[in-house]
């Protein structure tokens, strides 16, 4: 399927011309911006990102590891210590609060590669330079007889160029 | 600029017209794209020179032992750790900005977040460092983590070094994670302009980033948890490295006061630093225009902020120490300002808590060189007060009989000075291969202004 790819200026016109597609019924869009706007994000998708499930799930993790590897590791070979007991909570807070940290950080990164489909090897067909500049691009992937129809469609939403793309 | 992959591609509606580039990406592309300067080589000879003597010294140092350091009963704790403890506070401004300034939408940081998490990251790692110059038998270093061995021997996690260890990992980690995750869209915007082995390191680096709706959102999520994370981490490290002292019994080691004090120390320090390296950067790369006397000024209030809160604890540790009544926490405080140590003490005292308070008057302030000596005083006397700590604390503690003194051996200086290169190297690097300035998060900022000013049709981003 060939895909048109209308070229703004504003994040205004993008989240508009998304908005209009979307109710129109062209859902196999893909928005490039050159930096994150709030109205395109709610135009193409209102929920939040996965990412905080990531987050939750790291976060939890470190917190058992640190207290399971800190109690585990004074249990299997006991020393008393400064006349405190084996397993001594206070102390291995800290360690749990950092694994905490670690695990939880470690996991927000793997669930932005996770949401945001990285590392990608190729880019996409419809992506240009000019969408790291300051211009904004909407890809839209329609069958051939709804080509002229999407055309108009972004131009009378301020695109001001639109490009078709060869599937 | 490279041509738009759409012109490769068979089918074309209409021709596409040039575009302009984006002032923002030329500005920022231009300092790490164009050819060093004679001054960036001079700088860097200098400090590969640095780095030289202080590893030649490491070098010597692993081969006759820690001897040839000024060690002398009972202070085995010198300028290693007193360097060690400098370079992780200097670490705490990046995350500061990046993540606690976040959070608080304090936008004004988007000009200095990414100097100062490249500064916290070489900072951290030469502190990392100091640790395997300080055990001595570096080739033995990894007996500090918790791995799986012969004797089922495992470390103790009741030792504050240990949670040491924990903290400064951790915090290395997230800290470049933080780092990366900022700089992945801005280097897409390098792979999409750039040709050769640049092309190359940005686009494996860039991850194929394309700036779709879905990543930002992702990316936006990414960011906010992390400064989340990193918010109580930064307020954690330094704690836990307080810690390091403030567990054992020594007299000026053991207050509660250590840890809100060595957070606030850390923080002045770092932005004492960034200031330090960031005003000559500024002008040698011409960004005044993007990194403005607004940020600098902003900055100098979070120093004048954070001086009255370390010179506060100063005042307190005097006062907890007479009124407290213990005969040895009364004397070792009495020397550190009139024993042999009153030179370290008087530079603390006068340089973190008294100059900066010279921030009060906007004239000041605003005044780019008198930041700049102010800064450099701050780390002369930041480094001080580590020293004063450490040495003054270990030199006089309970029993008289065994009270020492040391002074920093000349090779001890040397590898002090060659952190001082290596952090410096690493630093030069930086600004020649990645946008020293947020290109993303600046431009957030000029598309917004241009909507707003008139709808994006006519206005230009300048």
């Amino acid at each position: 399927m060939p895909t048109l790819v209308g070229i703004f200026d504003t994040p205004n016109g993008v989240a508009e011309a998304v908005a209009r597609l979307k109710g129109r019924g062209f859902s196999k869009l893909e928005v490039y911006s050159p930096a994150p706007f709030e109205e395109i994000e709610l135009a193409v998708d209102p929920k939040p990102s996965k990412v905080r499930i990531f987050t939750l799930v790291g976060g939890l993790l470190g917190v058992v590891t640190g207290y399971a590897l800190t109690i585990w590791m004074s249990l299997d070979w006991p020393i008393v210590i400064g006349g405190k007991p084996f397993a001594s909570i206070p102390p291995y807070t800290v360690i749990a609060f950092e694994l905490t940290i670690l695990f939880g950080g470690i996991f927000t990164l793997i669930g932005l590669l996770a949401v945001g489909r990285l590392p990608a090897i190729k880019l996409d067909p419809g992506y240009s330079a000019r969408f790291s500049g300051e211009e904004f691009g909407v890809a839209v992937e329609v069958s051939e007889r709804d080509v002229a129809e999407v055309d108009g469609l972004l131009r009378s939403h301020a695109a001001k160029e639109v490009t078709l793309v060869a599937a | 600029m490279t041509p738009p992959p759409a012109e490769s591609v068979a089918a074309m509606i209409r021709p596409t017209p040039a575009t302009p580039e984006s002032p923002t990406n030329r500005d920022v592309m231009r300092v790490f794209m164009e050819r060093p300067g004679l001054g960036w080589l001079l700088l860097v000879g200098l400090c590969l020179a640095g780095l030289a003597g202080g590893a030649a010294t490491w070098i010597y140092q692993i081969y006759k032992g820690l001897g040839i350091a000024g060690y002398s009963h009972p202070i085995f704790w010198g300028a290693y750790i007193v360097t060690f403890v400098f370079w992780v506070g200097i670490a705490h401004a990046g995350t500061l900005i990046s993540a606690i300034l976040f959070l608080f939408r304090a936008k004004w940081r988007n000009a200095i977040n990414r100097s100062a998490e490249a500064m916290t990251i070489f900072a951290v790692f030469t502190a990392q460092l100091f640790l395997g110059i300080h055990v001595g038998r570096i080739w033995k270093a990894y007996f500090i983590l918790p791995y799986p061995n012969q004797r089922a021997l495992w470390v103790n996690f009741k030792s504050p070094l240990l949670w040491d260890t924990f903290a400064i990992s951790t915090y290395t980690l997230i800290s470049l994670i933080f780092f990366y995750v900022g700089l992945v869209p801005d280097l897409a915007i390098a792979r999409d302009r750039t040709t050769g082995w640049r092309k190359v390191l940005y686009g494996a680096l860039a991850l194929g980033w394309q700036g779709t709706s879905r990543q930002w959102k992702a990316h936006n999520r990414t960011v906010l948890h992390l400064s989340g994370l990193a918010t109580p981490l930064v307020l954690s490290v330094h704690s836990v490295v307080s810690w390091d002292f403030a567990m054992a019994l020594v007299p000026g080691w053991h207050a509660t006061i250590f840890a809100p004090y060595f957070v606030a120390g850390a923080i002045f320090s770092g932005f004492a630093m960034v200031l330090t390296v960031m005003i000559p950067v500024r002008r040698i790369f011409g960004l005044e225009h993007i990194l403005t006397d607004y940020h600098f000024e902003n900055m100098t209030r979070f120093l004048l902020l954070t001086s009255t809160i370390v010179g506060y604890a100063y005042g307190i540790e005097y006062f907890i120490a007479w009124y407290s009544g213990v005969e040895a926490e009364k004397t070792s405080f009495y020397l550190r300002a009139f024993g042999p140590y009153w030179i370290s003490t008087w530079c603390m005292l006068i340089f973190n808590g008294v100059v900066p308070q010279l921030f009060w008057f906007k004239r000041l302030r605003t005044h780019v060189p008198t930041i700049f000596v102010i800064c450099t005083l701050i780390n002369i006397g930041m480094w001080f007060e580590r020293y004063v700590i450490i040495i003054t604390g270990l030199s006089r503690e309970f029993n008289p009989a065994v009270w020492g003194h040391y002074t920093p051996h000349p090779f001890e200086l040397m590898i002090v000075a060659g952190s001082f290169s290596f952090f410096s190297i690493l630093f030069l690097i930086f600004l020649k291969l990645f946008p020293v300035i947020p290109i993303s998060e600046v431009k957030e900022l000029v598309i917004h202004e241009r909507a707003h000013a008139g709808h994006g049709k006519h206005a230009e981003a300048h």
